[in-house]
């Protein structure tokens, strides 16, 4: 078992979704246990391979180089014209993206254990997370585009599932259309992308179509225009502006699903991408460009709608959005390492403050955090976890999200500008602000629906224990970025290093100014959250009254839902009414029927033509035989 | 006939089988032979006449006199063939037919396939034929009236006989030379060279064969059970 | 000697008068009967040309071999056939079998 190996991975929870969406009513416990220990096997193997990984490292043969495993070939049409291969490819980009996935889809199984607990269809639950943890690892090994599409439309297809896995809901059942159509949207030019791409290079192979594009073989403006593609399916699949909507409503789900999909794994599936592909966005800065812009309104706008939202799993969705975004503007400059930094720890903290809210809510039956408040007393494990994952979110030093965010932020400041700096740390205080408010209205003032804080208690260790592993890793997973415990792991040069950096940066020394100035802009945030949803949030509501129009406008999601309900609902149906009446009266009753019924009235009149007489048929039949007599004898020449 | 001419008893076995009762052949035969005997020779002494005429004048060779007998009878005999309302009448100047073709067989230096001809069709067929007509409606109604698309019948026949005649006759043969097909050699070559289509040929009549058989069987079998 | 012309005339205007007859009469028999006619004229066509242009080959005699020896076998079956018809019908006539229609 090595990096030769990967598909190895994939293929066990592959393996395991066939076995349980078939047999689990045939399984005890309804074959959760089989999805967790394959998980448990899955985690284990990457980090043999990590092992392996760190071996060739030290030897110094992967930075930036990879390990591509040919497996066999998928589809050869034309003898080499059009090949598609199976094939693996193992680099520090998919190594960081390894351990996040199967570290996290283990918390999350052994946690839904404890959520999931008597639910209908449990089995069937365990049976879609093993489909997507398979769609997802052959996602991060996949070394060629096609395999990599494949995969992307099988974490989609996953999605889709588990959003609407109570679709006995309306709205849970709307929500998974919403999501899985406008991740489509997108989906539709990552194609176009790949399309373009094997255009211009003839492979689908992602590293020699990296290779082809640094060597200048494609030109400019096309490669620009495919890689805008590209970027199109990263902004569907990590819910970027403007196909952010579909990730709030996404949380319909259960909650261990939001924390597996849509916060730590599939939605960083874009940032994956672009970082695959950086060296090819290093060429194109029009489009490295359009992925920092894009990046930043997202960060910006999800921020700020999380200021008002009263869904405690929505604050997180916006929260996760957010965070993506912060990840793109780091991509947008070109600092690879700093984005599956942040990647890393963020799938980590955001798992577990999703986690941690999954726990409150499987204690109190209650999401509106306007009914929540004063849980500290009933859930201590829960809160303590949840403070730690928020004190991460918001960017307080030893916590992993400051080491992350303050790199990207610091790559920021170096090649992004000062607007673009200031507008992204402006961002980072509004994520401090939200997550205390968070905190604030969830664990702390006084209970305000009685009822349900009554009957909250701590749920068992099924869910305790992912919430503490999950809360250690918050803490400790920023300390990668020291190069001294890069080197102590075996990782020289630490994570900056690990990952492929156009111009490698070490640090070697901490920048005191600069991490102050970060510190005290979360201290700030905090600050200001404490300040204004302390107690009963006497100022929040006074600030809400001074502002109607502008809380309107963030509790309205800038009326984006609405644009676009309003655009379905006059272009495409009005389109689809044309279309429709063109459908049924020319095409279904004048083309189909009506040829029906022509050959129908054709047939009664005709078949009189048939008169049984046999004379009748010879004469046609010497008629013809003349005719082609004739026809012979005109045409001897 | 009287009862002493000819041998008595066969007179009486062939009585004896009565299925001659039904046929009508020696009255009608002799009146259809005698009265078609007499047009035909009518029709055919001035044309014999001009004919001779001509050959002894030195116009036409002795083997073309020949060829226009035959290809008169010939012709006469399927246009009665198929014109004479009265199917007996109709299948008698088919005889006429059938034996002038094996005149023209003759005439092509082929006297195998002149002997075959005459053996197969006139010894065959056209007993098969009269037995046919016999035992359907010849008796009670020998008259058949013709189709209703006769109009149109005539049409695309003079029309396909138009294109054949044009189609033959435009066409180059090169220099055509007879010669007479020796007898042996054709026995030889069919069983040496065209074996292969003979036994398929056999087969073919083997199962025409059983055809017939189990055709007419059926058909008792049938009317057993329409009996009882 | 006479020209091949001659045989191959008389062998289309055999072939016209059969063709006219199967499309003209009623009763089975006479069908029969012209589709003699029309297999006489096709084979005094094969015969004429085997004997003038191709005696060497014998392909034309044979064919016209065959063709005797497949008529002969038509006609017993077809008869068989046609004797069916009228046990089941009381009639020959091929128009008025044509219960195989709308």
């Amino acid at each position: 078992m090595g990096m030769e190996q990967a598909w190895v991975l994939p293929a066990i929870p592959a393996v395991l979704f066939v076995v349980i969406a078939l047999f689990n009513g045939l399984m005890p416990r309804r074959g959760d246990f089989l999805a967790i220990l394959g998980m448990a096997t899955v985690v284990g193997l990457v980090f043999v391979i990590l092992v392996e990984f760190q071996g060739a490292f030290q030897g110094g043969l992967f930075t930036p180089e990879g390990a591509n495993a040919y497996a066999f070939d998928w589809i050869n049409i034309g003898q080499g014209f059009f090949v598609i291969e199976f094939s693996t490819y193992v680099d520090a980009i998919t190594m960081v993206m390894l351990p996040v996935v199967t570290i996290v889809a283990l918390m999350v199984m052994v946690y839904s254990v404890g959520y999931m607990h008597g639910e209908v269809r449990y089995g069937w639950y365990f049976a879609v997370l093993s489909l997507f943890v398979a769609a997802m690892l052959t996602l991060v090994v996949s070394g060629n585009l096609i395999q990599l599409y494949l995969a992307w439309e099988g974490v989609g297809l996953a999605s889709y599932l588990l959003i609407g896995f109570y679709w006995e809901r309306q709205s849970a059942a709307e929500a998974a259309k919403k999501a899985f159509i406008t991740t489509r949207i997108g989906d539709v030019g990552l194609l176009i992308g790949i399309i373009l791409l094997w255009r211009a290079t003839g492979t689908f192979d992602i590293q020699e179509i990296i290779s082809a594009a640094t060597s200048g073989q494609i030109g400019d403006r096309y490669l620009t225009i495919a890689m805008l593609f590209l970027f199109g399916g990263a902004v569907g699949k990590s819910a970027q502006f403007p196909l952010h909507v579909w990730l709030p409503d996404a949380m319909e789900g259960p909650t261990p699903v939001s924390a597996l999909i849509h916060a730590a794994t599939m939605v960083v599936a874009g940032v994956y991408l672009v970082a695959r592909f950086s060296p090819v966005y290093a060429e194109v800065l029009v489009a490295r460009d359009v992925v920092l812009y894009t990046g930043l309104i997202t960060a910006m706008m999800a921020a700020s709608m999380g200021l008002v939202t009263t869904d405690i799993k929505r604050v997180l969705a916006y929260s996760t959005v957010s965070q993506l975004g912060f990840m793109f503007v780091a991509l947008g400059v070109g600092a690879v390492g700093a984005a599956m930094f942040h990647l890393f720890t963020h799938a980590f903290f955001k798992a577990l403050l999703f986690l941690g809210s999954g726990s409150v809510i499987h204690a109190t039956h209650q999401q509106e955090v306007g009914a929540l408040g004063g849980l500290r007393k009933k859930l201590p494990i829960t809160t303590a976890t949840f403070i730690i994952g928020s004190l991460a979110l918001s960017g307080i030093p030893i916590f992993a999200g400051f080491f992350s965010k303050d790199e990207i932020l610091h790559y920021v400041q170096a090649d992004g500008g000062p607007v673009v700096y200031v507008l992204l740390a402006g961002t980072a205080l509004l994520t401090a602000i939200y997550t205390t408010r968070l905190v604030l209205l969830t664990f702390f003032g006084e209970p305000k629906d009685h009822h349900a804080y009554d009957h909250a208690h701590e749920s068992g260790p099924a869910m305790a224990l992912p919430l503490i592993f999950l809360a250690v890793l918050a803490t400790v997973a920023g300390f990668f970025v020291f190069d001294q415990v890069g080197e102590a792991l075996g990782f020289a040069g630490g994570i900056g290093a690990l990952v492929y950096i156009d111009h490698p940066h070490h640090f070697t020394q901490v920048d005191y100014a600069f991490a102050g100035i970060a510190t005290l802009t979360a201290l700030a945030g905090i600050g200001i959250g404490m300040a204004y949803w302390r107690g009963d949030a006497r100022r929040a509501v006074q600030a809400r009254a001074w502002a109607p129009d502008l809380h309107a406008l963030l509790a309205n999601r800038y009326y984006m839902d609405d644009l676009y309900q309003g655009i379905i609902n006059r272009v495409i149906l009005g389109a689809a009414t044309v279309v429709a009446w063109f459908d049924k009266r020319i095409v279904n009753e004048t083309g189909v029927d009506g040829g029906a019924q022509t050959i129908s009235y054709l047939g009664y009149r005709l078949k009189f033509l048939q008169t049984g007489r046999i004379p009748n048929y010879a004469l046609g039949m010497a008629v013809g035989v003349v005719a082609l007599a004739i026809v012979a004898v005109g045409t001897r020449g | 006939m009287g009862a002493g001419y000819g041998p008595p008893d066969l007179t009486r076995t062939i009585e004896d089988l009565r299925v001659f009762d039904r046929l009508p052949l020696p009255s009608q035969l002799d009146r259809t032979i005698m009265a078609g005997g007499t047009i035909a020779g009518l029709v055919a002494a001035p044309v014999l006449i001009v004919l001779l005429g001509l050959q002894i004048t030195g116009t036409i060779s002795a083997v073309e006199m020949v060829f226009y007998m035959a290809a008169g009878v010939v012709l006469g005999g399927a246009l009665g063939a198929v014109l004479i309302k009265n199917i007996v009448h109709a299948s008698l100047s088919l005889i006429a037919t059938l034996l002038g073709v094996a005149a023209l067989y003759l005439l092509l230096l082929t006297e195998f396939i002149a002997l075959v001809q005459v053996l197969v069709y006139g010894g065959g067929v056209i007993i098969l034929l009269l037995f046919a007509l016999m035992m359907t409606n010849a008796q009670d109604d020998p008259i058949v009236q013709d189709g209703s698309q006769k109009p149109f019948a005539f049409g695309v026949a003079v029309l396909i006989g138009g294109v054949f005649v044009t189609a033959l006759l435009d066409a180059q043969w090169g220099d055509p030379t007879a010669a007479v097909i020796p007898f042996v050699d054709f026995g030889a070559r069919i069983f040496r060279d065209f074996s292969v289509p003979v036994i398929i040929v056999a087969v073919l009549l083997d199962i025409a064969l059983t055809g017939a058989f189990v055709n007419a069987r059926r058909a008792e079998a049938h009317d057993e059970e329409g009996r009882s | 000697m006479i020209p091949i012309e001659n045989f191959l005339v008389l062998s289309a205007l055999l072939f016209a008068i059969g063709f006219y007859g199967v499309l003209a009469r009623r009763s089975a028999i006479l069908i029969l009967m012209s589709v003699e006619i029309m297999l006489a004229g096709v084979a005094i066509n094969f015969i004429a040309f085997a004997s003038y242009l191709d005696h060497d080959a014998f392909s034309g005699l044979v064919f016209a071999l065959f063709v005797i020896t497949v008529a002969a076998a038509e006609v017993g079956l077809a008869l068989g056939v046609v004797l069916r018809l009228f046990r089941e019908r009381r009639t020959a006539n091929v128009d008025e079998a044509n219960s195989l229609k709308w």
